[in-house]
């Protein structure tokens, strides 16, 4: 068990490696910073001393090498408007975005299982195809478009909740609702086709004909084995939780990092978008980890090394 | 005889009473799948179902456990365990019932367990639902259960998931779950169906020696009327949904009185007895120089633990014209010796020789030559066929892959090859969904003997197919060797079908050949101790309507 463990971590690395060194150079390759941050009439000769400043006119290898090199002395580099290290800039929003992302996440979860659960068990009936239609209209809808929709009537006309701010726990609702409805809508049809497949297999026949209630087989017997193909998707849903933060918070504008990186893109501010990234893809490759070592915990088929059922 | 035990109010209910019951799939006129079938089973009786697949035997048994679905209508008189099932039965009685009255094992023993929790827990579980007794004494009791239905290692297995288990293991585990509410009544769906001889053997026997302890009622569902002249003591003979015809097994063995009932009796392989000489081949026609030669072969497979060696030191050769059987049971090897034949694994250490020179390997550029002189028949017919092609064109297909012949010669030989299998022309123009699995089988031998092959390798070709069909494959087999000259090997786990269709025998057990002899001398006299084992396993008609 150690051995996979191992070689997923060797994997994790090599995947942030790779998106490190892909944003590094498509940053540097699609614009200047000292010329999106100075007024079109400076003097280009300031430009200059300014690139010259903050070693942008070396050649790419060498900035990339010097880039690794600071890396790995824990410097991410500073701002080059205010001069404060990225790294700061960045933690100081990571709480507002974890707390919209994790409870996010709760909430897919708490939409997602039990709709799909209840769409399964009450095959083709109206519960089910109540679920089904919700489902289709939540992950039809862009989650841009539902933030705006839930602003317009539930701060503007009815005046219930605020359309921004974070200091209150009311304040999440609306973004909660924005960032989590597609992926709760997506888990639901995952937890329902799988529910479905497990409902049918040999095993619950066999539990019922030992007097099993049916109950009982649904959360006991059903429920694990039909959440092992559900975690996947719930690995993926992390990846949707990150950039459905970067649309919520713009709109709700949330203090979060999803704000910072469209600004911090937009004023091409290098080194916080390179933390940034590196962050959002460090915690993507955290959650597949997670998920394959809870495969490991759930399915003993697994843990074993057998792969297959058989 | 249904009644005549009822008469008047005894105290004493039988454990199972089937009355005039119809069963129905979808409401108003839907598909009848039993029709008027009635069937009593008194305690401590054995009572065999027999008919082919889709004679409803199966769904008999799951409308008397109450586990079938709403879409199906059932009609008539149920009573289980003193229960009365029908619709309006209460949910609650119901699941009193499965476990406590009549419980149930199935099939496939390795699917029918939950995949993802220990097999103790699973039966501590059922246990103390079942009982009503704490976890310490549950536990207690499941290791009991897992004891009497003769497990090996109980306190170390207890902890196993079912994917750590053999089939039988997993069918003992079944066995238990189904004892853990002490069961006046036991369905057995085809409990040995999956499992190797020497095993469904031991599961016999354990079903037999719990009967005698427990004085439970079993109806055994089964296709196989050697299992049942072992095992049962009456037989009811299941046919479109009715019943056939309903006594005890030696008066059914014996004197059966309905047509289809001595059709499925002519019907079962039975192994040779006193008159081995008639129907074994002819020697004469067998050449001396060896068509296919193994000499030395071993084969290892990689596996996450290493490598895992599926033969070990085999030699054996076939001569034109000879046909050997390849006999073993599930893991010995038999399947690892046809693909060494067939080029689909390279040997190990040896070597696979045809014609006198070395098998190629699948997908080199020597295969498609030597494809044109050995043709495999595998397994599942709907497995190996295009199931978006029709039957004809698939025969055609080895024409087109070599450029043999204008559409129009092939066509014809194509029509020519469905007549060799006796199929018609218009099968040709089925798809494999609209023809039965014999047919299907059949489609797949001619297209198999559409290159004229040398020598054709059948691995369990006939396996999963019904009884009276896997007979008349066997008699087509038989027929097409002497029309085409073909040599043949025939792999299979099934002694019974080999006797008459192959003059020589080769034994598989873990890897090694242990026995290579004349199929009639093996079944007179054989050699080692592992055939003598396997011949005693064979549940036989014949030797046991002889005996009684």
């Amino acid at each position: 068990m150690t051995r996979i463990i191992l070689r997923k971590l060797f994997r994790a690395a090599l995947t942030l490696f790779l998106v490190v060194t892909f944003v590094f150079f498509v940053l540097r390759i699609t614009g200047d910073p000292v010329s999106a941050m100075m007024p079109d009439d400076t003097d280009p000769a300031i430009m200059e001393q300014l690139r010259e400043q903050w070693g942008l006119n070396r050649p790419l290898g060498v900035q990339y090498a010097e880039y690794w090199k600071n890396l790995a002395t824990g410097d991410f580099g500073n701002a080059y408007r205010d001069g404060r290290p990225a790294l700061d800039i960045v933690l100081e929003r990571v709480p507002a975005t974890l707390k919209l992302t994790l409870t996010g996440f709760l909430f897919i979860l708490l939409i997602g299982f039990p709709m799909g659960i209840a769409a399964a068990v009450n095959r083709g009936s109206a519960v089910d195809r109540l679920i089904m239609t919700l489902s289709v209209t939540g992950f039809s809808l862009p989650n841009f478009f539902l933030g705006i929709l839930l602003i317009l009537v539930f701060s503007v006309n009815l005046r219930w909740l605020p359309a921004f701010g974070s200091g209150h726990w009311y304040n999440l609702i609306m973004p909660v609702i924005t960032l989590g409805t597609a992926g709760g809508a997506v888990i639901a049809r995952y937890v329902r086709s799988s529910m479905l497949e497990v409902l049918n297999a040999p095993y619950i026949r066999a539990a019922r004909a030992c007097g099993m209630s049916e109950r009982a087989i649904i959360w006991t017997v059903a429920l694990p084995n039909a959440a092992i193909p559900s975690i996947t998707v719930i690995g993926f849903m992390v990846g949707a939780l990150i950039s459905g933060s970067i649309v919520t918070e713009t709109v709700f504008a949330w203090p979060g990092i999803g704000r910072l990186l469209i600004d911090s893109v937009s004023s091409r501010e290098l080194a916080v978008v390179q933390t940034i990234v590196m962050m959002t893809a460090a915690s993507m490759v955290i959650a597949n980890l997670t998920v394959d070592i809870l495969y490991l915990i759930i399915d003993p088929r697994q843990r074993y090394g057998t792969g297959s059922g058989e | 005889m249904t009644l005549e035990t009822q008469n008047g109010h005894c105290e004493e209910h039988l454990p199972l009473e089937i009355d005039r019951m119809s069963i129905t799939l979808g409401h108003g006129a839907g598909l009848r799948v039993v029709d008027d079938f009635s069937l009593s089973v008194r305690k401590g009786e054995i009572v065999g179902l027999v008919g082919e697949s889709g004679s409803g035997k199966s769904v008999t048994c799951l409308a008397a456990m109450g586990l079938l679905s709403e879409e199906w209508q059932i009609d008539g008189h149920i009573q289980v365990a003193n229960t009365h099932i029908d619709r309006t039965t209460d949910r609650k009685d119901l699941l009193s019932l499965r476990g406590r009255g009549a419980a149930m094992v199935f099939q496939d023993a390795n699917a029918s367990l939950n995949p993802i929790q220990k097999v103790g827990k699973q039966l501590t579980d059922t246990v103390a639902r079942l009982r009503g007794v704490s976890r310490s004494q549950a536990r207690q009791t499941a290791l009991d259960l897992l004891r009497q239905v003769e497990m090996p290692d109980p306190e170390e297995r207890f902890h196993s998931y079912p994917f750590q288990l053999s089939g039988g293991q997993n069918q003992r585990v079944m066995i238990a779950l189904a004892l853990a509410g002490k069961p006046e009544l036991l369905f057995a769906d085809e409990p040995t169906t999956a499992l190797d001889v020497t095993v469904q053997s031991q599961i016999l026997n354990l079903i037999r020696k719990l009967r005698d302890e427990t004085g439970m009622g079993v109806v055994f569902v089964t296709h196989d009327l050697g299992v049942v002249s072992e095992l049962c003591d009456t037989v009811a003979v299941m046919y479109k949904g009715k019943l056939l015809e309903r006594g005890s097994v030696e008066q059914i063995m014996t004197n059966p009185q309905n047509d289809y009932t001595k059709k499925l009796l002519a019907a079962m392989p039975a192994l040779p007895h006193d008159d081995p000489g008639p129907s074994t081949p002819p020697q004469s026609k067998i050449a001396d120089e060896a068509l296919l030669r193994l000499r030395n072969v071993a084969c290892d497979y990689k596996t996450r633990k290493g490598t895992f060696r599926a033969v070990e030191d085999v030699s054996l050769a076939l001569r034109t014209g000879d046909s050997l059987a390849v006999i073993g049971e599930s893991g010995s090897g038999k399947s690892t010796i046809s693909k060494l034949m067939l080029g689909i694994e390279p040997p190990s250490e040896g070597s696979a020789l045809f014609e006198g020179e070395p098998v190629p390997l699948l997908g080199t550029r020597e295969y498609k030559p030597f494809a044109r002189k050995v043709q495999l028949v595998p397994q599942n017919p709907y497995l190996s066929l295009d199931p978006r092609a029709t039957l004809g064109d698939q025969i055609e297909e080895p024409f087109v892959i070599h450029g043999i012949g204008s559409p129009a010669e092939r066509f014809v030989r194509r029509n020519e090859l469905l007549e060799a299998v006796q199929l018609t022309p218009a099968h040709g123009e089925r798809y494999p969904h609209e023809v039965s699995g014999g047919q299907c089988q059949r489609a797949v031998i001619a297209r198999a003997l559409a290159l004229e092959p040398k020598l054709l390798i059948c691995d369990e070709a006939t396996a999963s197919l019904d009884v009276s069909v896997q007979a008349r494959i066997i008699e087509l087999l038989q027929d097409l060797q002497e029309k085409f000259h073909l040599s043949l090997v025939f792999v299979t786990h099934d002694l019974r079908l080999i006797h008459g269709l192959c003059n020589r025998v080769a034994v598989m057990c873990k890897g090694e050949l242990v026995e290579l002899n004349r199929t009639d001398a093996m079944f007179a006299n054989p050699r080692h101790p592992y055939t003598r084992e396997l011949l005693a396993a064979i549940p036989d008609v014949l030797s046991q309507s002889a005996a009684e």
